[in-house]
């Protein structure tokens, strides 16, 4: 597998904690959220580069605690049409200001890389033989009908008016 | 009418380059058919019992005659000089090849047409009152909204893969003919005691094995919030709809799990939170939209024509459509004119390519090249003047078109069941032949009266049964199709859940039920009383002993 770059953020590999496994000091490492409840704190005085993987399961609120934490965050897609895992990356961004990397791994397809762009996932681990066509699946639309879930990016209603002054844009997405 | 500027214009053309990729890359093995099929279901492509079915949208219904004229075209060429009116204010076409749809999809896109989330786990097209913008019972035009609904919900990054598919349906009138109980989401337009417009939202209203009429969750929400309320219900639908389990994947269920309050209270709390971020867009946006609707420019002329009315005297069937096939327009001396695709020996639904040739033509001429697609699987001239419907009517009679039958027994709706559909248990379209057959006489069918009966060909409900005055369900029993029998039911303002009778029966036996059911009612009806009022009056035990007991 391989990491697809959709956003252009800094995306790196880490290593994947398995069970009961403590980092290296100053490891980059990837952890289950189930571990993190369990073991956070030992974890995060290991290092301040934690990943975790979710599942589309998971609630939201689950990941409050540690929004502030962790740099990265794994979601994992059992098939490509779980919507969940969209709405999940669109809480990480609205709801907790996440500005760390989202990361979708798993079932995606190519088709998908600019639903999971625009969601605010930066990041695919996929399959090397995809690249292609998820860098070219990214270059298919120029303008979108809605604004992105990162908060910049105007949708094509915002392009539309801000030639006349009338922008409304700079409101903060939140 | 909506006109394209150059982004929707970009983003249709790209979307067409798109699906002639992911075609291409099929036919070359790149993408399995597992992984296409969701791809080509967003493109509104199924795979059917004999071919390819295409389903290309018809946004809220509206249409120019150009458009009409190439969906004739695209019959002509790539299907069998046919399509399919819907019941989602759609056209389907039987019989197009995979290699030609994205050909087919080119030359929609000419004419501003497409075929974007007619099908797949996502927003699909939103539908209105096929009388919207011109009926005289409106509090407003509901079409822009539904333009701003179209355009949100187009590829729309977070919604694109639901649990199931979701429909919203929207209307303006106090004559709810969208059916907007029975939506996913239905929208009501109001005016609120300043005046201000806004709309009643209905969540967790569908059909297909658990019919359930939606409920209100807000009284009034202001027009310019529309889009982030919609936002709030979806993503409590997205995380918390049931994916294991696709017959409870849709949002009635939720809603019934969670109660319609709970409902509220989550959508109301999402929506604090969203309601000031630019999802909704600038005012202006909502003016330019709106600007595209601007009522056409009618002479308010008298709704007296003397002509007319001596025409109607001297021709019963003249009379009877003028009753039936037109509907008060908002200008004085016009009128709606409801173009009946319930020929009694054809396919309900169905028009040739030479018919919508002559639609086209006949919007042209008389109707300001608009043409409106209604969901009960009709065709709508909105904007005639009176003086007019003379020649129209001759037009459409000459050219079996002129069926005097809305509103009555034989404008049914009937889904395509076995003849078409891979889902299906049993055939629909025969049925309701047959039942046409049984009663092919106007002025039999004029007193009975409206009377509203759906067919469908299994429990999905294409066919709107559960909303049928009289509804009618093919089942299968033991290999045998049979046919079961409900009554009851409204689409309308006054939405009810048809209930069922009693025991099935064969495609001969439900004919026979159906006129029984029929002789009940024309026995016990007061004077000016309507079907579905007697039935509500009376209950169901006539009925079921007329049926089932008597011989
Ligand atoms: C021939 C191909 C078709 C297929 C494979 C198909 C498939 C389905 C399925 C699976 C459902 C179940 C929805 C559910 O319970 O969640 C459904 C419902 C429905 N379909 Fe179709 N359908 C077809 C044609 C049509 C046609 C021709 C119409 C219009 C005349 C139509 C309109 C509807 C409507 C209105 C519903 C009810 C939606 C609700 O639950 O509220 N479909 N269809
Ligand atoms: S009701 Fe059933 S048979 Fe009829 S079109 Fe829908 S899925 Fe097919």
């Amino acid at each position: 597998m391989t990491l697809i770059n959709l956003s252009g953020i800094h995306s790196e590999t880490y290593r994947e904690l398995t069970d009961g496994d403590l980092p290296a000091a100053g490891e980059s490492v990837l952890v289950p959220l189930s571990q993190l409840q369990d073991n956070g704190a030992a974890i995060f005085e290991l290092t301040s580069s934690v990943g975790v993987i979710v599942d589309t399961e998971t609630a939201y609120s689950d990941l409050e605690e540690f929004v502030g934490q962790v740099s990265f965050v794994d979601i994992r897609f059992p098939v490509f049409g779980d919507g969940r895992g969209f709405s999940l990356a669109v809480r990480l961004r609205k709801d907790f200001g996440f500005k760390g990397e989202i990361r979708a791994s798993g079932h995606v397809l190519p088709d998908q890389a600019l639903f999971l762009l625009r969601a605010g996932f930066d990041s695919v681990d996929a399959a090397e033989e995809r690249r292609e066509a998820f860098e070219a699946a990214l270059k298919r639309f120029g303008a979108f009908y809605q604004t992105d879930m990162i908060g910049h990016g105007k949708s094509v209603a915002h392009l539309r008016h801000s030639a006349s002054g009338n922008d409304t844009t700079t409101k903060e997405a939140g | 009418m909506y006109a394209y500027d150059t982004f929707d214009r970009n983003i249709i053309d790209a979307r067409v380059a798109e699906f002639r990729d992911q075609v291409e890359r099929r036919m070359k093995g790149e993408l399995t058919e597992e992984e296409f099929r969701p791809l080509r279901l967003m493109n509104g492509l199924y795979l059917q019992l004999h071919a390819y079915m295409l389903r290309v949208a018809v946004p809220y219904g509206t249409m120019s005659s150009k458009q009409m004229h190439r969906l004739a075209d695209i019959a002509t060429k790539y299907d069998k000089g046919y399509g399919h009116f819907t019941t989602r204010q759609n056209i389907q076409y039987n019989w197009p090849k995979l290699v030609e749809t994205p050909d087919i999809l080119t030359e929609l896109a000419e004419v501003e047409m497409h075929a974007h989330q007619t099908s797949g786990n996502c927003i699909r097209n939103t539908t209105t009152d096929q009388f919207a913008g011109a009926t005289r019972d409106e509090v407003e035009d509901p079409r822009p909204y539904a333009e701003l609904i179209r355009q949100w919900s187009t590829f729309h990054p977070e919604f694109s893969f639901l649990p199931r598919k979701f429909k919203i349906a929207i209307t303006g009138a106090g004559q709810d003919r969208a059916a907007v109980k029975w939506h996913d989401i239905g929208l009501i337009l109001r005016k609120n005691d300043a005046g201000e417009t806004g709309f009643e939202v209905i969540v967790g209203g569908g059909m297909g094995r658990t019919p359930v009429i939606g409920k209100t969750i807000r009284e009034f929400l202001p027009e310019a919030d529309l889009l982030s309320y919609l936002e709030a219900i979806l993503r409590v639908y997205n995380e918390q709809g049931r994916r294991d389990n696709k017959y409870k994947a849709r949002i009635k269920i939720l809603v019934e799990a969670l109660g319609a309050e709970e409902y509220a209270r989550l959508t109301e709390a999402e929506w604090q939170k969203i309601k000031d971020q630019h999802i909704d867009v600038p005012a202006e946006e909502v003016a330019r939209i709106k600007a595209f609707f601007t009522p056409p420019p009618l002479p308010v002329l008298s709704d007296d024509v003397p002509a007319v009315d001596e025409f109607a005297n001297q021709n019963f069937i003249f009379k009877t459509w003028l009753d039936n096939n037109t509907n008060p327009h908002k200008v004085l001396g016009h009128v709606n004119v409801t173009i009946s695709l319930k020929p009694h020996d054809g396919i309900p639904g169905d028009a040739t390519d030479e018919q919508m040739h002559l639609v086209a033509d006949l919007a042209e001429k008389y109707s300001q090249s608009e043409i409106r697609v209604s969901h009960e699987q009709n065709l709508i001239l909105p904007h005639v003047a009176k003086q007019d419907l003379v020649e129209i009517w001759k037009i459409l009679d000459a050219n079996g078109l002129g069926s005097a039958n809305v509103g009555l027994l034989t404008d049914m709706i009937v889904c395509p069941g076995m003849d078409y559909c891979a889902l299906a248990n049993a055939r629909s379209i025969p049925i309701g032949q047959a039942i046409a057959d049984r009663f092919d006489d106007i002025r039999r069918l004029q007193d009975i009266g409206p009377l509203k009966l759906k067919i469908s060909g299994c429990i999905n409900s294409c066919g709107h049964h559960h909303a049928g005055h009289i509804g009618i369900l093919g089942v299968d029993r033991r290999g045998e199709e049979n046919y079961q029998i409900s009554l009851g039911g409204s689409g309308a303002e006054d939405a009810t859940k048809a209930a069922l009778l009693g025991p099935g029966f064969d495609e001969h036996g439900i004919v026979d039920a159906v006129e029984k059911v029929v002789a009940v009612y024309l026995g016990e009806r007061e004077e000016g009383e309507e079907f579905l009022a007697t039935y509500r009056r009376i209950g169901a035990a006539p009925f079921k002993e007329a049926v089932y007991d008597a011989d």
